[in-house]
C-alpha cells in the first residue's frame, strides 16, 4: 500500500478491483464506509462476482474474469481522449506518456465492451467519476493479480492513479489490500527465489552486501551452492515447485526436487493441486512445520513425512508488518503450549546439526531483538534503517497516543512519528513514511518523491528521447535540488549516504518519473491478452498470450501453446475462486477453530439460477467440478445471483476431502479439523504470470456434471 | 499462590504444560477444599464475600493483560490478551488501537482459540507403515537433519525446496530466507508468490 488505511478517510472516491475486503479485510471496512458515508464519496466495485463489498458498493462494475487490463486501459483512454488527466502531474512526474496514449488508444469504450462485457456507456461515465472525484484511492487484492496477465493488471491500476494524478497524495494511491498478517514482512525479507531480504535480488552485488551484513565469508557462501551460476538463478517458485519433482514441464536445474519442507504454509492453496499431492507421493522426504496437523500432512500417503509441532505467533514474539508497512511487536502472550517449540528454536535444531550455527548466528545473541537489528543493517532498499526493536516496541507500547486520522503520535514517548514507523524508515529518527511518494512534506518529516531506478535518460523504440527524471521545481519542500536528481551512489548499501542525502532534504533514490513504458516487461505498455484458457476463443487470435518460456524460475512455462481455441467447447465455464470472512488462507488454522467452522462449516460452488436450471442443478444438490487438467471435486451447489451464468466460484479455504474421498483417515486421531471439504484448487487451472509467475485462479474453465 | 503452582504443571519432557484454564479453576476450587479440610482454616464469612465479588468482577483476579497483534490479516488489528499463570483466560478488542479501532471480525474475535484450540499438534510425529507414531524432538530433528543433509551430498543443494511463511515473525522470515542462502540454494518461496 503506499497510502494506510486510515487514510481512506481523506478519499474522495473508492475504486475497487479485485478485491472483497468485507469479508477479506472486515476490520478495514470502517475507513471505507467512514469515506463513503462522510465524504459521499462514490465506491466501486469491479469484480465478476457480487460480492458483499459490491453490496456496499454505489457502483458495481460486473467484469469477466482476466480482463482488467482492458478496463483499465479503457477507463485510461477515457481520461487522455477528454483530456481528463492531470497534466501537470503528467508533465511533471510521469514517463512514457506518448506511448502509453498511443497503446491505450486501441481500449475505446466499444472494444472494451466486446472483451470484458462491461458496457460502454458505463466505461465512459466510470472514467468521469474516477475524475470528478479526486483524490479516489485505487484498491486491489489477488483479483487483479492472479492472472497470467497479473503484472499488467497492477501496473495498469498505477498508471490509472498517475493519469489522475492521484499518487502521493492523502486520499489517493495505489492500495493492495495484502492477505496474511506478515506477508509485507514475509515479502520485504524476501522469502522469494528471485531475490535476497530488502529486494537486492540475487547479483553478485546483492551477495556481497548480504555476506558483509551476516559477516560470513563471500567465498564460503558460494562454495555452499553447486556452483556460482545458481547463485545467481532464480528457484522454483511456490506456484510450481512441484514440477521440480513430477516434471511434467522440463526442469532447468541438475536436479529433481527431492525434499520439501513447509514451515508455517498451506499447500491446499497451490492452483492443480491433485498435481501437488502427486508429487508429496514422489519426494523422498516432506516435512511439516505448523501449530495444526494440516493438510499437507494428511496428503502425504507414503513414509516419508514428519510433523512438527511450532506454536502459535502468540508464543513467541517478534515483528509484524501490516498491509500499510508499519512494524507492531507482537508480544508474546504465553509460554509455547504442549510439547510444541517456537520457530526460532526450530530454526536452531537445523542450523545446528547442518553445523554452520557460528556463522548464521554471528551478529544474533538475543532472539528476536538481534534478529531486528541485523536486518536493519541490511535492509537499506526499503528503509529499515530505522526499525530498531526499541523503537517497534515503544509505538505498539504507546498504540493509544497516535491520531487516527493521520497515524502520526499526539505528545507522548513517539511524538511526531507515524504508526508502526511505515518504511522507509531512513534512520534511527525518522518518523516513517505515511504516504509513498508524497512531495508535499521533506523527506526527513515522511516525505518522498518516485525512486530514479531506470536511469537519466531513455530512448523509445520509435527514437524519442525523454528525461526520467522529475521536472523542474518539483521535489520535496527543503530539498537541495529543486527538481529531479539521480540516486545516490552507494545508498544501497552505506548508511552514511543515506544519512547523508536527507540531511540535505533529498530522496537517497532519486527523484525520477514514474514510468507508463517499462522496457523491462514483455509488455512496456500493459496490454490485453486473452486468458490462457479464454471462453472467447474469437479473441484469442486478436489478443493472443506470450510465447512460451521455456526457463521461468527453473521450468518450462506454457503460454502460446496452452493456449487452445477449442478448448472452451468441452470446458465453457468460467471459474473464479476466493475469499469467505470466516476463514483464512488454506483453513487449516480456521477450520479447527469451532466456532469459525460452524460459521462456515462446508465449501461451495455459486451457481446463477439459469446455469442450475440448465444443468437441472438444485439448490444443495451435489455437483462434480472438473478442470481440463484431470482435476474434479464434489462439492453442493449454491444456487445465486451474485455469479452471472457463465462463471462459477468456490471459496478456496477448504480442505480434507480430495477428489470425492474423505482424507479423515489420515488424520492422527484427535488432530482432525472440525470442517473438510474439497479444496478449490484441485480444480484450478494451468496459468501463470510471465513476470513473477503467480498462478492464474482467477481466470479458469472448467464443465460441471450433476453429482 | 497455590493456583500457580497447580496451572504451571512441567510436562514429562520438562516443558511447559498448559492446562485449560476451566479445568485448572476446577483444579483450583478443589485443591482448595482439600487445603481447608485438612488444615481446618476457614476463611471467614466477610473475607469469603469480598473474594466472591472480586471473583464476580474478574475471576482471573491475578491476570495480566498483554497488548498483542491478530495472526490473521494483514490489517493487524490490536488484541489485549489477559493471561492468568501462563494461560491466555480471555481477550478484549483494542479500542485504543490505532487501526483497528475496537474492530475485529469473527476470525480476531476467535484469536484466543488459536492457543487454547484442543486441536493443537501436541508433539512431533512421523508416518511409519501407514501410521503415525510420536517421537522426542530430538529423534525428528535428527532424523530429518541427516536425511536432509544426505540428500544435499547425492544430488545438491537444490535438491531441497523450502517453503517458508508469511504467519511468523518478520525477524523469522528473515532467517527461513537466511537458511536458504547458508543450506547453498534459492529454492525458497512463500504464499506471497501466490
Amino acid at each position: 500500500m503506499t497510502n494506510h488505511f486510515n487514510d481512506i478517510r481523506h478519499s474522495k472516491l473508492l475504486f475497487f478491483i479485485g478485491s472483497n475486503a468485507a469479508e477479506a479485510h472486515p476490520v478495514a471496512m470502517q475507513y471505507i464506509l467512514y469515506a463513503k458515508e462522510v465524504n459521499n464519496a462514490p465506491v466501486i466495485v469491479v469484480d465478476p462476482r457480487f460480492t458483499k463489498l459490491a453490496a456496499k458498493a454505489t457502483d458495481y462494475v460486473r467484469i469477466r474474469p482476466g480482463t482488467d487490463t482492458a478496463f483499465l486501459m479503457g477507463l485510461i483512454n477515457q481520461l487522455i481522449q477528454n483530456d481528463w488527466y492531470d497534466k501537470e502531474f503528467v508533465r511533471t512526474r510521469v514517463a512514457g506518456f506518448e506511448e502509453l496514449k498511443k497503446e491505450a488508444s486501441h481500449y475505446t469504450p466499444e472494444v472494451v465492451e466486446d472483451i470484458t462485457g462491461v458496457p460502454a456507456k458505463e466505461v465512459v461515465r466510470i472514467a468521469k467519476l474516477l475524475a470528478d472525484n479526486r483524490p479516489g484511492t485505487v484498491i486491489w487484492c489477488m483479483g487483479i493479480t492472479q492472472h497470467h496477465i497479473g503484472s499488467s493488471n497492477t501496473r495498469a491500476c498505477c498508471i490509472l492513479q498517475l493519469m489522475l494524478g492521484n499518487m502521493g497524495k492523502s486520499g489517493g494511491g495505489t492500495n493492495i489490500f495484502r492477505g496474511h498478517d506478515n506477508v509485507q514482512g514475509a515479502t520485504d525479507m524476501c522469502v522469494l527465489s528471485h531475490s535476497l531480504p530488502g529486494y537486492y535480488g540475487l547479483s553478485d552485488k546483492a551477495w556481497k552486501h548480504w555476506c558483509k551484513v551476516w559477516g560470513v565469508d563471500y567465498e564460503w557462501i558460494k562454495s555452499r551452492f553447486y556452483n556460482k551460476k545458481y547463485m545467481n538463478k532464480p528457484g522454483f517458485t511456490l506456484a510450481r515447485w512441484y514440477q521440480g519433482v513430477i516434471q511434467e514441464d522440463k526442469i532447468t536445474q541438475y536436479t529433481p526436487i527431492k525434499a520439501v519442507v513447509f514451515w508455517g504454509i498451506s499447500s491446499q492453496s497451490i492452483s492443480q493441486y491433485h498435481k501437488v499431492k502427486k508429487a508429496f507421493e514422489q519426494l523422498d522426504l516432506v516435512v511439516v512445520i505448523d501449530p495444526f496437523f494440516n493438510t499437507t500432512a494428511a496428503m502425504c500417503e507414503k513414509d516419508n513425512v514428519y510433523v512438527l509441532p511450532s506454536t502459535s505467533q502468540y508464543e513467541t514474539e517478534g515483528s509484524v508488518t501490516s498491509s500499510c508497512r508499519q512494524a507492531q511487536w507482537r508480544y508474546k502472550v504465553v509460554n509455547p503450549v504442549y510439547d510444541s517449540k517456537t520457530d526460532y528454536e526450530i530454526m536452531e535444531e537445523f542450523v545446528k546439526r547442518f553445523g554452520f550455527a557460528d556463522k548464521f548466528y554471528k551478529n544474533i545473541k538475543k532472539i528476536p531483538e538481534d534478529i531486528t537489528r541485523e536486518i536493519a543493517n541490511g535492509c537499506l532498499t526499503i528503509g529499515l534503517c530505522g526499525w530498531l526493536p526499541e523503537r517497534i516496541k515503544k509505538h505498539t507500547d504507546n498504540w493509544h497516543t497516535f491520531d487516527i486520522d493521520t497515524l502520526q503520535a499526539k505528545g507522548g514517548p513517539c511524538d511526531g512519528e507515524y504508526y508502526g514507523l511505515p518504511w522507509p524508515c531512513w534512520t534511527e529518527d525518522h518518523p516513517g513514511t505515511p504516504i509513498l511518494y508524497d512531495i508535499s512534506k521533506p523527506v526527513a518529516k515522511g516525505g518522498l518523491p518516485f525512486r530514479a531506478r531506470f536511469g537519466t535518460e531513455y530512448t523509445y523504440p520509435d527514437g524519442r528521447k525523454e528525461n526520467l527524471l522529475a521536472a523542474e521545481g518539483v521535489a520535496n519542500p527543503g530539498s537541495e535540488i529543486m527538481g529531479g536528481y539521480p540516486e545516490f551512489p552507494g545508498w544501497k548499501t552505506d548508511k552514511n549516504v543515506i544519512k547523508e542525502a536527507i540531511k540535505r532534504g533529498m530522496a537517497p533514490f532519486g527523484n525520477a518519473r514514474a514510468r507508463c513504458y517499462c522496457w523491462n516487461f514483455p509488455d512496456p505498455v500493459p496490454k490485453h491478452r486473452e486468458p490462457l484458457h479464454s471462453p472467447r476463443p474469437d479473441l484469442i487470435k486478436k489478443y493472443p498470450t506470450y510465447p512460451d518460456k521455456p526457463d521461468h524460475y527453473r521450468v518450462y512455462t506454457r503460454y502460446k501453446s496452452e493456449q487452445k481455441p477449442e478448448l472452451a467447447k468441452e470446458f465453457p465455464i468460467v471459474l473464479i475462486t476466493g475469499r469467505v470472512v470466516e476463514h483464512m488462507g488454506g483453513g487449516d488454522e480456521t477450520r479447527s477453530n469451532k466456532y469459525l467452522a460452524e460459521l462456515m462449516p462446508e465449501v461451495y460452488a455459486e451457481i446463477n439460477p439459469r446455469l442450475a436450471n440448465d444443468y437441472g442443478l438444485r439448490d444443495g444438490e451435489m455437483v462434480w467440478i472438473e478442470s481440463p487438467e484431470g482435476g474434479r471435486i464434489k462439492i453442493k451447489v449454491k444456487v445465486t445471483e451474485r455469479v452471472d451464468d457463465k462463471t462459477i466460484f468456490i471459496p478456496y479455504s477448504f480442505s480434507g476431502m480430495f477428489m470425492g474421498r474423505s482424507m479423515l483417515s489420515n488424520y492422527p486421531q484427535g488432530f482432525e479439523p472440525y470442517a473438510i471439504g474439497e479444496p478449490a484448487n484441485i480444480v484450478t487451472n494451468y496459468g501463470y504470470d510471465i513476470k513473477t509467475q503467480i498462478q492464474g485462479t482467477k481466470e479458469c474453465l472448467c464443465r460441471i456434471k450433476k453429482a | 499462590m497455590a493456583a500457580r503452582k497447580i496451572i504451571s504443571r512441567k510436562a514429562p519432557s520438562g516443558r511447559k504444560f498448559t492446562l485449560n484454564p476451566k479445568v485448572a479453576r476446577r483444579s483450583f476450587m478443589k485443591i482448595a477444599a482439600a487445603v481447608t479440610a485438612l488444615t481446618g482454616l476457614a476463611l471467614s464469612g466477610r473475607l469469603t464475600k469480598e473474594a466472591e465479588a472480586k471473583a464476580k468482577k474478574s475471576p482471573y483476579s491475578q491476570s495480566k493483560i498483554v497488548r498483542t497483534i491478530c495472526t490473521y490479516c494483514s490489517v493487524g488489528c490490536g488484541i489485549y490478551a489477559e493471561v492468568e499463570n501462563d494461560v491466555w483466560v480471555r481477550q478484549e478488542i483494542a479500542q485504543d488501537h490505532p487501526v483497528s479501532r475496537g474492530g475485529h471480525c469473527c476470525k480476531g474475535a476467535g484469536a484466543i482459540d488459536m492457543v487454547n484450540s484442543e486441536k493443537r499438534l501436541k508433539y512431533p510425529l512421523k508416518r511409519q507403515n501407514g501410521r503415525w507414531v510420536k517421537i522426542s524432538w530430538e529423534q525428528a530433528m535428527d532424523e530429518i537433519c541427516s536425511k536432509l543433509l544426505d540428500i544435499r551430498k547425492k544430488y545438491g543443494p537444490d535438491a531441497v525446496h523450502w517453503n517458508g511463511s508469511a504467519k511468523v515473525s518478520t525477524e523469522m522470515a528473515y532467517l527461513q530466507r537466511k537458511l536458504a542462502a547458508f543450506w547453498g540454494t534459492n529454492n525458497i518461496d512463500h504464499q506471497a508468490r501466490i
